[in-house]
C-alpha cells in the first residue's frame, strides 16, 4: 500500500512537471514561405545563420493556406507571398506592418513534361495541349487558391486554352507538390515556375508561357503585424541584401529593388 | 432546399455518396470471404493475414495511399496491367473508391469475423444431420445468424468510405468532379481564407449523413437479431 502511494506521488509529479514555463522565449524568427521558394531560401537561411548565428525557421505552403493560417492567428514573423493577392488580403485585415512591406522577387511560368519525354510543344495563342494530354492530367497548384495555379490558369485563359484543358486539371495544394507529379511520372505535363523546374532534375521544361499572358509574378514580404522578434526585421533586410541576390538568382529568380 | 448548397457543393455530396457506395459493395464479398477465413480455418500464414489485413487500420493513411500510388498510379505495377484492360484508378474516382475500400476493410472484416465466431456450430451440424447439404447449411443456417454482424461491418466501411481523406488525397488528388469527395471538399475550403461558410455547411452535412448512417446500421441490426430470435 505504501509503495503503491508513492507510484501514485511519481506518477503525479512526471505528469505536471511539463506544464512548467520550462521553455524560453525563442529569438527565432518564423518565416511562412511560398513553397516554390523552398530550396532558395533553405540555403539563404543557413546563410543567415553563419553570418549571425539566428535562426530563422521557415514553413513552406501554397500562399493561400499559409494566408489562412495566419488569419487564424499563426504566430508568424514574416510572410513571403507568391502574389500581390494574398499579401494584399492581409494588409487590409491589418495584419502586417505597411511600413515592411516589399516586394522581393520575380519569376516565369513554364510548362514542364518528365524529363525522359521527347515532346516538343511550343507556347502560342490556341496551342493543342488538350491533344498532347490525351486521356491524362495536367498538373497544376489549386486554380482558385494558391498563386502558381492562378496564374497558369490566366495565362491558359488569355491564349484561348483553358476551356479545352479545365477538365484535365490535376489540382494539388502547391506549386511543388503538382511538380511532384510529374517528376514521379502521374501526370505527363504541369505548369510551375521556371525555378521549379530548375530545382528538379526530374523534369524538363518544354517551353515557357510569354510573361505578358498573365499578370506579373510578384513575390511580396512583410513583417506581420503580430511579431514580437526585431529579428525578423533583420531577416527580410537580409532578404533584400547583396549576400542573398545570388542565391535567388542562382535558382532562377529575379531580383526586384 | 436545393438553394442550401452550391451546385458543385451538391456534386460532391454525390460523388461521396457513389465512391462510398461502390467502395462498400465491392469490399463486401472480399470482406466476407476474408473474415471466414479468418474465423474457420487454421493454416500457416493465418496470424500474417490477420495482420495485413489490419494494416490499414494502424499505418498512417498518407502511406496506405502512397502505397497505393506506387502499386496502382499509372506508372504503378497493378497499375499498368489494369490499364491495358480498360481499368484506371489514377486521378479517377474509381482510385477514390479504392482508397476507401481499402481504409474500411479492416473494419468490415472485423465486424463479421466476430459474428461468424459467435455462431453455435452445433446449429449447422443440426443443420447437416437433418440432410442440408454445406451450401444450404450455410444459406438457411449460417447466413441469417451473421446477417446483424455483416451489416454492421457493411454500413461500418461505408461510414469509414464517407470520411476517408488522408489515403484518398495522397493517392488521386483533389480533381473537382472526380476526386474531391466531401472530406476533400472540407479540407479545400479551409486552406483559403473566407472558406469558413463553404466548410460549415459541408461539415453539417457530413454530420448529418454519418448519423443518418449510423441510425440506419442500427435499426437494421436490431431488425435482423428479432428476425433470428424468432420473435
Amino acid at each position: 500500500m505504501h509503495r503503491r502511494r508513492i507510484l501514485a506521488w511519481l506518477l503525479a509529479a512526471l505528469l505536471l512537471a511539463p506544464v512548467s514555463p520550462a521553455f524560453a522565449q525563442s529569438n527565432e524568427v518564423l518565416v511562412f514561405a511560398a513553397a516554390s521558394l523552398k530550396t532558395a531560401l533553405d540555403d539563404i537561411a543557413k546563410q543567415w545563420r553563419a553570418e549571425t548565428g539566428k535562426t530563422a525557421k521557415v514553413s513552406y505552403a501554397g500562399s493561400s493556406a499559409l494566408a489562412r493560417q495566419i488569419e487564424q492567428g499563426a504566430p508568424a514573423d514574416l510572410f513571403i507571398s507568391a502574389d500581390s493577392d494574398w499579401m494584399n488580403d492581409l494588409a487590409g485585415k491589418n495584419l502586417i506592418k505597411p511600413a515592411t512591406r516589399a516586394d522581393l522577387l520575380g519569376n516565369r511560368i513554364v510548362l514542364v513534361a518528365a524529363k525522359d519525354d521527347k515532346t516538343a510543344l511550343k507556347i502560342a495563342p490556341g496551342f493543342d495541349l488538350a491533344g498532347a494530354l490525351g486521356n491524362n492530367r495536367l498538373a497544376m497548384a489549386n486554380v482558385d487558391a494558391v498563386p502558381a495555379g492562378k496564374y497558369g490558369k490566366a495565362a491558359l485563359e488569355s491564349l484561348g486554352v483553358w476551356p479545352s484543358v479545365s477538365a484535365k486539371v490535376a489540382q494539388a495544394d502547391d506549386v511543388r507538390a503538382a511538380l511532384l507529379l510529374v517528376s514521379r511520372g502521374e501526370a505527363p505535363f504541369g505548369i510551375v515556375y521556371a525555378t521549379d523546374a530548375a530545382a528538379d532534375p526530374g523534369v524538363r521544361v518544354v517551353d515557357a508561357f510569354p510573361a505578358d499572358s498573365h499578370p506579373p509574378i510578384i513575390y511580396p514580404g512583410a513583417v506581420l503585424a503580430s511579431s514580437k522578434t526585431p529579428d525578423a526585421e533583420a531577416f527580410l533586410a537580409h532578404l533584400r541584401s547583396a549576400q542573398a541576390k545570388p542565391l535567388f538568382e542562382r535558382q532562377g529568380f529575379s531580383v526586384l529593388d | 432546399m436545393t438553394q442550401w448548397l452550391t451546385p458543385e457543393e451538391w456534386q460532391v455530396v454525390g460523388l461521396s455518396l457513389r465512391v462510398a457506395l461502390w467502395a462498400t459493395l465491392a469490399s463486401l464479398p472480399v470482406g466476407l470471404a476474408v473474415a471466414w477465413l479468418l474465423a474457420r480455418k487454421r493454416f500457416w500464414g493465418h496470424a500474417l493475414l490477420n495482420g495485413v489485413v489490419h494494416l490499414p487500420l494502424i499505418m498512417p493513411p498518407v502511406v496506405t495511399g502512397y502505397l497505393l500510388l506506387i502499386l496502382f498510379g499509372r506508372r504503378g505495377f497493378f497499375g499498368e496491367l489494369l490499364a491495358e484492360i480498360g481499368i484506371v484508378f489514377a486521378f479517377r474516382w474509381t482510385g477514390a473508391a479504392l482508397a476507401c475500400a481499402v481504409m474500411g476493410f479492416p473494419l468490415m472484416v472485423r465486424a463479421m469475423r466476430l459474428s461468424i465466431e459467435a455462431v453455435d456450430r452445433r446449429l449447422e451440424a443440426a443443420a447437416g444431420t437433418l440432410g442440408a447439404n454445406p451450401v444450404m447449411v450455410f444459406l438457411t443456417v449460417t447466413l441469417p445468424l451473421i446477417l446483424p454482424g455483416v451489416l454492421a461491418g457493411a454500413i461500418l466501411g461505408f461510414a469509414k468510405a464517407m470520411g476517408e481523406f488522408g489515403a484518398t488525397i495522397t493517392f488521386v488528388s483533389n480533381i473537382p468532379g472526380e476526386t474531391r469527395t466531401l472530406p476533400t471538399a472540407i479540407y479545400t475550403y479551409l486552406n483559403v481564407p473566407g472558406g469558413d461558410a463553404g466548410a460549415i455547411r459541408l461539415t453539417l452535412i457530413s454530420v448529418a449523413l454519418s448519423l443518418a448512417a449510423l441510425l440506419v446500421s442500427e435499426g437494421l441490426a436490431r431488425r435482423a437479431a428479432r428476425h433470428v430470435g424468432g420473435v
